[in-house]
């Protein structure tokens, strides 16, 4: 045991280089910056945006307008005197949002036919937390419109309720999930479990195929560098120099997985500001409908995430014995790659269940499937799901290491080799 | 008990014979060298009897153990130094020598004796606390040579163990080996340098295309063919057959 250690120590020390840990720094201060950056930039579009009016109409109506757009988290510049053309190149200058211009004679055509309202958008960026600054607006500008539209039914049937007829239908939504159900927007539901199960299937594609490059570049670097011979010639069984390179490469991976959830977590923590947490009464139907995870759900997701690793660290071993050199790695990891990206955007995009039998059976074939259905089968209470994946992986595991160990104590170490240069 | 007992031993790389039935032996305490030009099956030879590759067919005991069959008490005999030999590049000297030490060590204790005789033989002092990655050929040479015989293995596999070194460490790295082998190591090894054979070696196997042609000590050899050094018998071989 204590040579297994030895092996181990080996390994990790191998592995985790100043090449391999600069680049893992330098990403996580970048995803903690940019969080940072995108988090100040969220809070800004939270204050009042700066918008501009020209009024050219100068009655209770156009004045209803200028009252209902600064109701709505926007700060007003009020233009006069001036044409909408110069009123824009001031809203430029002034570095405005939105220039609404209401034309005159707006309230003289307010007799049942539609309104007309100009509406100027200055765009200075397509990013996603520029486009967030025209929300509010949107917003005001539904809310003109009912305000207008109320204001006109009052004019023309003084005996109905506006608010009946402006929305005439009242929905009551429940989300049945299995046996517990919730008063609660179906859309609340699904926006809550994206962001709840956004960082699994990201941070399982990074530690898998990450794990599976270090293995694999492991094995090639042995080879290369000569280390390999020395070392199948000492007195250390063969399983025991598997089961090392396994947990070495297996240690730093989970390492970095962690630095990476770190990271990410600042990251998507920046975009996500001021977008609100939601309110306790949602909070309280997302407990009712089950779709918050318990201690023993994260460690059952942990479970099936070291399985995955598992199979992956097995895999790329086998994979890895093909490599001559580190520049090889790429090449001979590149099947595995496959079998994890096919989940991957699958699990994001589709509902397994619905594909064909042959599609389901050949998703369900890919060990990492499983890993990246645990967690939304884990919110929806389907155990049973998530243990036969488990059984599936850990089967596979086995299988995937005796093949392994059986390379390891034959020729094939030292003869296996795929070469992709082109040959002369 | 001979330490080293080779009959008939094949090695096939798909139906190419790498090596095409090798007989030989070598006694306790005895140096044996293995000579031929390149591709001859030296190297193939030498990793068949490290356990690395196994036999195709035939049999090689090591001090009775069977290579193939008892791989595992060969490797606790036996200690084997690579022709191309690298070290992992990330260590540095010292922790390359704790490392490979302790994976053949029954004790910590033993482990650091195994590094402070190692230490010594590499003669290279503060720079073992370097990475390997900033030593010269021959510095890393040295090391890998040093790593080999630290154990005191009761045979030593060294594929061309001077091959990088200067003429001053050669004759000093020779000169160790000769020393550990009067104290009880029996030694195999190969080398193009036929000055380090005749200086080395107690008796010498020439092998060509696979198969070895004669075995003998170096003045036997150059008798019968009427040689004025070893090199000229290994023509003479070569030529003939």
């Amino acid at each position: 045991m204590r040579k297994f250690f030895v092996l181990v120590k080996k390994e990790v020390q191998e592995l985790l280089t100043p090449q391999m840990l600069l680049p893992l720094l330098i990403i996580v201060v970048a995803f903690v910056f940019i969080g940072k950056v995108a988090g100040s930039e969220a809070a800004k579009t939270a204050e009042p945006q700066p918008v501009g009016i020209l009024d050219l109409d100068h009655t209770n109506t156009s004045a209803l307008v200028a009252q209902t757009l600064s109701k709505n988290n926007l700060k007003l510049t009020e233009f006069s005197e001036i044409s909408p053309e110069e009123a824009l190149q001031q809203a430029k200058n002034q570095d405005l949002k939105i220039l609404f211009v209401i034309p005159a004679g707006f309230e003289r055509g307010f007799s049942g036919k539609p309104l007309s309202l100009s509406i100027y958008t200055i765009l200075k960026n397509f990013s996603f937390i520029g486009s967030r600054s025209t929300q509010s607006a949107t917003v005001a500008l539904a809310q003109i419109n009912s305000a207008l539209s109320r204001e006109l039914i009052a004019e023309k049937a003084p005996q109905a309720d506006p608010a009946v007829l402006q929305s005439p239908l009242r929905t009551e939504e429940t989300v049945v999930i299995g046996s517990r159900e919730a008063k609660i927007s179906v859309s609340a539901v699904m926006g809550f479990i994206s962001t709840q199960s956004t960082f699994i299937p990201i941070v399982l594609f990074l530690v898998i195929t990450f794990a599976s490059q270090l293995i694999a570049l492991s094995m090639a670097t042995e080879k290369e560098n000569k280390t390999l011979e020395t070392l199948l010639s000492a007195p250390v069984s063969r399983q025991a120099m598997v089961a090392a390179k396994l947990v070495g490469a297996g240690l730093v991976a989970l390492l970095t997985a962690v630095v990476y959830l770190f990271g990410m977590r600042y990251y998507i923590t920046g975009l996500t500001a001021g977008a609100g947490s939601g309110t306790t009464a949602a909070s309280d139907a997302f407990n009712q409908l089950g779709l918050v995870f318990s201690a023993a759900d994260y460690a059952l997701l942990g479970l099936v995430l070291f399985f995955a690793i598992l199979v992956a660290l097995s895999i790329s071993l086998i994979l890895g014995a093909f490599a001559e050199d580190a520049k090889s790695v790429q090449g001979v990891t590149a099947p595995l790659m496959f079998l994890v990206l096919i989940p991957y955007f699958l699990t994001l995009f589709l509902d397994i269940n619905s594909l064909s039998l042959g599609l389901k059976a050949f998703v369900y074939a890919i060990p990492f499937s499983h890993a990246f259905l645990a967690a939304p089968n884990i919110l929806l209470k389907d155990y049973s799901a998530v243990f036969w994946g488990l059984g599936y992986m850990a089967v596979l595991v086995v299988i995937f290491i005796y093949i392994a160990s059986r390379i390891f104590s034959s020729d094939k170490i030292m003869t296996l080799k795929l070469n992709f240069r082109r040959k002369r | 008990m001979n330490a080293v007992e080779v009959n008939d031993l094949k090695k096939f790389f798909g139906k190419a014979p790498a090596v095409a039935g090798v007989d030989f032996y070598i006694a306790e305490r005895e140096i044996f060298a293995l000579i031929g030009p390149n591709g001859a099956g030296k190297s193939t030879t030498l990793r068949m009897l490290a356990t690395i590759l196994q036999p195709s067919e035939g049999r090689a005991t090591i001090f009775g153990y069977d290579v193939q069959k008892e791989s595992g008490q060969v490797r606790r005999l036996i200690s084997y130094l690579p022709e191309e030999a690298g070290a992992y590049k990330t260590l540095t000297g010292r922790q390359y020598l704790s490392f490979m030490a302790e994976l053949y060590a029954d004790s910590l204790s033993q482990a650091k004796e195994y590094v402070a005789f190692a230490s010594d033989i590499t003669g290279l002092g503060p720079r073992l606390s370097d990475k390997i990655r900033t030593y010269s050929k021959g510095m890393t040479r040295k090391l890998l040579l040093a790593r080999a015989v630290m154990t005191r293995p009761k045979l030593a596999i060294l594929d061309e163990p001077t091959s990088g070194l200067d003429v001053i460490n050669a004759l000093e790295i020779r000169s160790i080996i000769r020393k550990l082998s009067r104290e009880g190591m029996s030694v195999l090894l190969s080398s193009h340098n036929m000055l380090e054979i005749e200086f080395l070696s107690d008796r010498v196997g020439i092998i060509h295309q696979g198969r070895i042609y004669e075995t003998g000590t170096a003045e036997a050899l150059k008798a019968k063919y009427g040689a004025r050094n070893l090199e000229e018998v290994f023509h003479k071989i070569v030529e003939n057959s």
